[in-house]
């Protein structure tokens, strides 16, 4: 493993000051499940030099509602929230997202904060000792597109990456419409990964740390679904996922919220079949006709075409679900 | 039972003459698993838990390069790292004479079998020499790279097992890049970059083989229907619970070796002869073993001896202890993985079922199986032929596991399944046409039944009526395609067959101690690596010799010199179960003597415990010995023991006998038909939507011949399930197809099955008795994850009227295949 | 700024009602420093990266990974290893014998610390409850139906010892 040094923050000021401190070259440390794994292989081109622990820091790990939404601490691990009966009963998407994610020590160790946050699982960026330095590394290339994709994006790239986002409760948050608050700002969650920095995997700058996501508390007669395909029933990251938002008036949809993973290099959003469907009943005609347009703009690699059909399946499983 | 067995009788065609007709202890369910406590409580030691006082911890070097030479090597800073103690060079001298693996043993060392697997009655044509054929594994240590990862360069011991890697990184090599093939197909074209042109330079055909029997041409004239289908298979490997090390120490000129490996002692005379030490000098420690299948413990893969002779080079050098360990990336390239191969075949049937000829075209990767022999050897077709080809790719060594029959069951399956579906007939009745033995029907086969001491019995027959009744098959096998449920999912059911393979071949030999105490071990090389060997041998002793079970053990981790036949593995009971039985029957009748004959010293004479009787007069139940006249004339054991024995002047040594036993079958040899079958069958929901494949349910039916241990046996049904489900659906092993670059070397993408991933299994077994082995039995375990991704196949088709011949069969192919079947008007 | 300037640390770990004060480096994962420091080899190094469960300890009563959690994290955790099973004479150790839980027995610790952390939550669970916690848990060996039974046999001997 990677030498680092490391440091308990006893306070969320103490953590970013630390942070400051290593301009850039240090990382936060919640669950780590997924950074110590990365520092077990030395995949990483620049691994960080310090470990910033926020376990210490007290309150950070709850789940209520107030001021008209849900408010969850980002160290709520991931199975207090798969059983918490207020998500399973008003948030469902995000319930079983959390439910589905992983195995079930790993949602004992990881905290929402960090499956939003989390690295690429694309097995060239993850390769012992940096083999392949691509592009999010610092490098120059992509190795999937004309190597082994058959897990990759089916939406073409972003800055030439084809890896795929691999979070289960992040598609789930952006459908709920959720903001994610942070020691700097609130962002909307479907903007929590528009970066222009490649080696980034959301726009939290190296100095800021997410200290509370809130979810708007649904209108009443809403419904939401998560629905995952892997290849395992279990540990596995997903294949395809996808979570549906609908909010009905009547039997016809008011708005529906759709977001796609695993599909792109961040969580999609089919804002075509989030559209068409907006006054149509929830009928397999209709939800076969949004799932087709919401896969409209694929483009397939070489080896991953039927993650499209996958995808279509999920957004219609989800929608169906709603009903 | 008195009958005394010659130790050197062997019968290789014959049943076990000497079945008793009722067992106390053989063959009882609800014995707790001998080994279960210190398991369960993690006081099992394994090699991986092996610490010494001064041990140092060492690594081997992977190459980064799938074909690659090192131009020079730099292991100065490597060397200069604190905690660093010492770097073994592949250019050292200690390595000079001993460049190639198990060279001048009897084992045919490189890349291929030992057993005469790989050798077809001669017929094979090596298309390079058999020096070049032996270096397919590779060298101990080289300074060239045929695969990514392969060991290679230099090997560090340091302080800490960190420290080692650390090193390992500091070491600077200038590499030259070599041109790369990495598939069997590619590596045939002409003009194809030479994957090893040490072993080969002209081309990649490492060996040929051609098989004929009867007329093939002739079969396809006669036959009502002549199909042609192809199928691949794509690699998959071990992944084995514990990350493979070793551990040796020097004691003076005395050498201890702790070992991870099936046949251990097969990696003791190895190290014994390239370090030039005999094998009296050799103290082995076998702990208890993380899984490995055959595919951790074989003599010719590199860890077996490669490791045991960089431990024992440092461990010279330094004076200290040396563990030389793989983390589980490397036993991603260290162990068994089972080839790509690529299959066409051609089988003419008649519109009955009856199967008229069937000719196999096999391309392998590195190593694989033929495909042909279970036809040979439990089918009347009458004319088969092979023609069968290893092509030589940069990746790790290609080696069998669990079991060697993978590839032979899948064409069987492959074979009777394409038939019965062109036919529009229930596959079982398709097996049942064409059930015999060597192109010869079950008439024939129960002529040699009878002649040979077995029972008459349909083995096939019997396991297909148990299965179908399982799995409620008349009732739910459909026509393919045909059968959507009320959750939108294709409904599917499958079935496949062959022999219950029994690895019966071999020597072993084992040894009974009986304390003072009258407690009693077994003594022979033992090799847990999960069989339950340990308490069914302690059946078999305790059967045999009338002790209570709980008066036996079989926990020798050390190498006593007695070594059993690929022990709590292949082999293990359908030979070993002889051994022990052997030498239970000759304790229990020395004990007798021991109670019945005087000890005579020169003035004393101490009287056996029953003076005026013979040992015929005697016998022994729940450790008690006894008058069969009068039974309320009893004795201890422990106490006719502790007499004997203590009545020596003062000695305490034990009572001691051993056995020896050989069995007739070699790998192919013809003649010792096998009688017994298996009959699988599997339910399956695949997701239109997804290509997604539930497995609802699979029914194992095994024809064990006896069972020694029920619960054991059905642990490898269920456990093979698990293995054979994952192979058909999900293991592969994945490379980068510029570089070769293992790309899954890791258990998060190489796909280990969860326990949600079958709903459920139903185990049945049969015993007919038509086993070669102790008592009739047979063995079970080699032959389940081999036949499961037949099944799954089957049901996959039945389920979507299309076949998915390449495994694993992923969602994208199942996808493929439900579109094919839609553009063909199914459904 | 932190006392060991981020570098290592003395922490005291509470194992198995044990307390062991030990230095650590940043870096040292509790599955090494319980496993090849302390001595307490039943907690097993099976895939290193978190994909397992056999190196399963209980942390204040969650069943968690060893091999991803830093040992420098754990001061004043309460942890327990599998060895506790056969210091408590917990049931689990029977059952798991006597339904033939286990092959090679690698993996056995990780499954049977799982299935404590379960009991010791919920004494009494049904089938899916059992599914739900072992779930993560590989068995090369595939012994998984026989756990079911071992549970359910240790879960009763639970409630009668209640």
């Amino acid at each position: 493993m990677r030498r680092f040094k490391h440091y308990d923050a006893c306070t969320l000021d103490e953590a970013v000051s630390l942070l400051q401190e290593f301009d850039g070259k240090a990382n936060v440390i919640a669950g780590g499940t997924d950074i110590v794994g990365l520092l077990k292989d030395n995949a990483l081109a620049e691994s960080p030099e310090a470990l910033i622990n926020i376990k210490n820091v007290p309150g950070l790990d709850y789940v209520r509602e107030e001021d008209n939404m849900l408010k969850i601490g980002p160290l709520a691990l991931l199975e207090d929230l798969a059983h918490n009966k207020l998500l399973q009963d008003n948030y469902p998407a995000l319930a079983e997202a959390a439910r589905r994610t992983a195995s079930p020590h790993i949602r004992e160790m990881g905290t929402i904060g960090g499956n939003i946050c989390q690295f690429s699982r694309c097995w060239y960026y993850r390769l012992p000792n940096n083999r392949f330095n691509c592009i999010r590394k610092g490098g120059k290339d992509c190795y999937a597109e004309e190597g082994e994709n058959r897990y990759h994006s089916i939406f073409g790239n972003v800055k030439d990456c084809l890896a795929v986002h691999p979070s289960d409760t992040a598609p789930a948050l952006i459908a709920l419409e959720a903001k994610v608050k942070t020691t700097k700002r609130v962002i909307e969650m479907a903007d929590f990964y528009q970066t222009e920095e490649v080696k980034k995997f959301s726009v939290l700058d190296s100095d800021e740390i997410v200290v509370e996501i809130q979810i708007p508390k649904p209108a009443g007669n809403t419904k939401s679904k998560f629905e995952k395909f892997a290849l395992r029933k279990s540990i596995d990251f997903p294949v395809v996922n996808c979570a549906s938002k609908v909010e009905f008036d009547g039997n016809v949809v008011k708005k529906a919220k759709i977001c796609l993973n695993a599909v792109f290099v961040n969580p999609y959003v089919p804002k075509k079949a989030e559209e068409y469907l907006e006054g149509k009943a929830l009928e397999p005609e209709t939800v076969e006709a949004a799932a087709q347009l919401a896969l409209q703009d694929a483009k397939p690699l070489t080896k991953n075409e039927y993650k499209i059909e996958i995808a279509k399946s999920l957004i219609k499983k989800t929608l169906l679900a709603c009903k | 039972m008195n009958k005394k067995l010659g130790i050197m009788e062997i019968e290789p065609l014959v049943r076990d003459r000497y079945i008793q007709d009722e067992f106390e202890i053989i063959g009882k369910r609800g014995l707790t698993r001998m080994c279960g406590i210190e398991k369960a409580s993690g006081r099992a030691e394994y090699t991986r838990d092996v610490k010494l006082p001064g041990m140092v911890y060492c690594r081997i070097l992977p190459s980064p390069y799938a074909h690659a030479k090192i131009k020079s090597m730099n292991t100065e800073k490597a060397e200069a790292l604190p905690g660093v103690r010492a770097v073994l060079r592949y250019d050292d001298p200690e390595l000079a004479d001993k460049p190639l693996y198990g060279l001048e043993t009897k084992f045919n060392a490189g890349h291929l079998a030992s057993d005469g697997q790989a050798f077809y009655h001669g017929k094979e044509e090596l298309a390079v020499t058999l020096e070049q054929w032996k270096q397919g594994a590779g060298r101990i240590l080289d300074g060239v790279a045929w695969w990514e990862g392969h060991p290679v360069g230099a090997a560090v011991a340091a302080d800490t097992p960190e420290l080692a890697e650390e090193a390992l990184g500091l070491i600077e090599i200038e590499w030259e890049e070599l041109p790369l093939v990495l598939n069997p197909m590619d590596a045939l074209k002409p003009g194809a970059p030479l994957a090893a042109p040490e072993i080969n330079s002209k081309n990649n055909i490492i060996r040929k083989l051609k098989i004929e029997h009867g007329d093939v041409e002739k079969g396809f004239k006669e036959a009502d229907k002549v199909i042609k289908f192809d199928a691949r298979r794509r690699p998959y490997t071990v992944a084995e619970a514990e990350p493979i090390s070793d551990v040796i120490l020097w004691r003076g000129d005395n050498v201890e070796i702790w070992a991870h490996q099936q046949q251990a002692y097969d990696g003791k005379m190895l190290f014994a002869l390239k370090m030039g030490l005999p094998l009296n000098k050799i103290k082995l420690h076998i702990p208890y073993q993380g899984s490995q299948f055959g595919g951790g413990g074989n003599p010719m893969m590199h860890h077996t001896h490669g490791v045991h002779i960089i431990s024992g080079i440092l461990s010279r050098r330094l004076g200290r202890p040396v563990k030389t360990f793989y983390d589980r990336r490397d036993t991603f390239y260290n162990l068994s993985q089972d080839a790509d191969c690529y299959t066409s075949f051609r089988v003419g049937f008649k519109e009955d079922g009856t199967i008229t000829a069937v000719k196999i075209d096999n391309i392998c990767a590195k190593m694989g199986q033929y495909g042909i022999d279970h036809f040979e050897e439990n089918t009347r077709i009458p004319n088969l032929a092979l023609n069968y080809l290893e092509a030589n790719i940069n990746v790790a060594p290609a080696y069998w596991f669990r079991c060697e029959q993978n590839h032979n069951a899948l064409c069987l399956s492959l074979v009777f399944e394409h038939v019965a579906a062109e036919l529009g007939m229930d596959p079982t009745i398709v097996a049942l046409k064409n059930d015999g033995v060597e192109g010869k029907d079950m008439e024939y086969l129960s002529k040699f039944k009878k002649e040979h001491g077995f029972p008459d019995r349909d083995s096939l027959g019997e396991c297909i009526e148990v299965g179908k009744k399982a799995i409620d098959w008349d009732n739910k096998w459909h026509k393919p395609g045909t059968k959507v449920l009320p959750n939108g999912k294709l409904h599917g059911m499958g079935f496949t067959w062959t022999h219950e393979w029994d690895d019966t071949r071999g020597t072993a030999c084992a040894g009974v101690l009986m304390h003072c105490d009258g407690t009693v071990d077994i003594l022979s090389q033992k090799s847990d690596d999960g069989l339950n060997a340990m308490t069914t041998h302690c059946q078999i002793v305790a059967e045999e010799m009338g002790l209570k079970l709980a008066d036996v053990n079989f926990r020798m981790f050390e190498d006593v010199g007695f070594q059993m036949m690929t022990p709590d593995g292949s082999c293990n009971l359908a030979v070993d179960a002889y051994v022990t039985r052997n030498a239970a029957r000759e304790a229990k009748q020395k004990l007798l003597e021991y109670a019945t004959t005087p000890i005579k010293l020169i003035d004393i004479e101490y009287p056996p415990v029953f003076p005026n009787n013979y040992p015929d007069d005697l016998d022994v139940k729940d450790s008690v010995v006894f008058l069969k006249s009068d039974p309320s004339i009893n004795c201890p054991v422990a106490e006719v023991v502790k007499r004997a024995t203590l009545n020596q002047g003062g000695t305490r040594a034990p009572l001691f006998t051993w056995s020896w036993h050989r069995q007739g079958r070699y790998g192919t040899e013809r003649g010792r038909h096998r009688m017994c079958r298996q009959a699988y069958f599997a339910e399956v929901e695949v997701d239109p939507g997804t290509g997604g494949v539930e497995v609802k349910k699979i029914v194992n039916v095994n024809d064990v011949g006896l069972a020694i241990s029920p619960e054991t046996c059905e642990g490898q049904q269920y456990g093979g399930d698990y293995m054979g489900v994952g192979r058909a659906l999900a293991e592969e092993v994945i490379y980068d197809p510029k570089t070769g670059v293992k790309l899954n070397g890791n258990l998060l993408d190489y796909k280990v099955w969860t326990m949600r991933d079958i709903d459920t299994t139903v185990n049945h077994l049969v015993e007919t008795g038509m086993g070669y082995g102790a008592y009739g039995l047979n063995g079970i375990g080699e032959c389940i994850a081999t036949v499961v991704p037949g099944v799954i196949g089957a049901a996959i088709y039945n389920a979507i009227g299309e076949w998915v011949d390449d495994h694993p069969m992923t969602p994208d192919k199942v996808l493929k295949a439900i579109s094919k079947a839609k553009r063909g008007g199914l459904r | 700024m932190a006392e060991n300037n981020g570098g290592a640390k003395k922490v005291s770990l509470k194992i198995n009602n044990q307390e062991y004060g030990i230095v650590v480096e940043p870096h040292w994962t509790l599955r090494e420093v319980i496993h090849d420091k302390l001595g307490l080899t039943g907690t097993k190094e099976m895939c290193d990266h978190g994909a397992c469960g056999s190196c399963t300890v209980i942390m204040n009563g969650r069943p968690i990974l060893s091999c991803m959690t830093l040992a420098i994290e754990c001061e004043g955790k309460v942890i327990e290893t599998v060895e506790i099973v056969d210091i408590e004479k917990h049931p689990l150790v029977m059952a798991y014998a006597n339904n033939h839980a286990m092959q090679c027995g690698y993996c056995t610790p990780g499954f049977v610390m799982t299935a404590k952390a379960l009991l010791d939550r919920n004494p009494n669970p049904g089938e899916e409850d059992i599914k739900d916690a072992l779930e993560g848990n590989i068995c090369r060996c595939g012994t998984y139906p026989a756990h079911i039974g071992a549970i359910l046999e240790a879960s009763t001997k639970l409630e009668g010892g209640k």
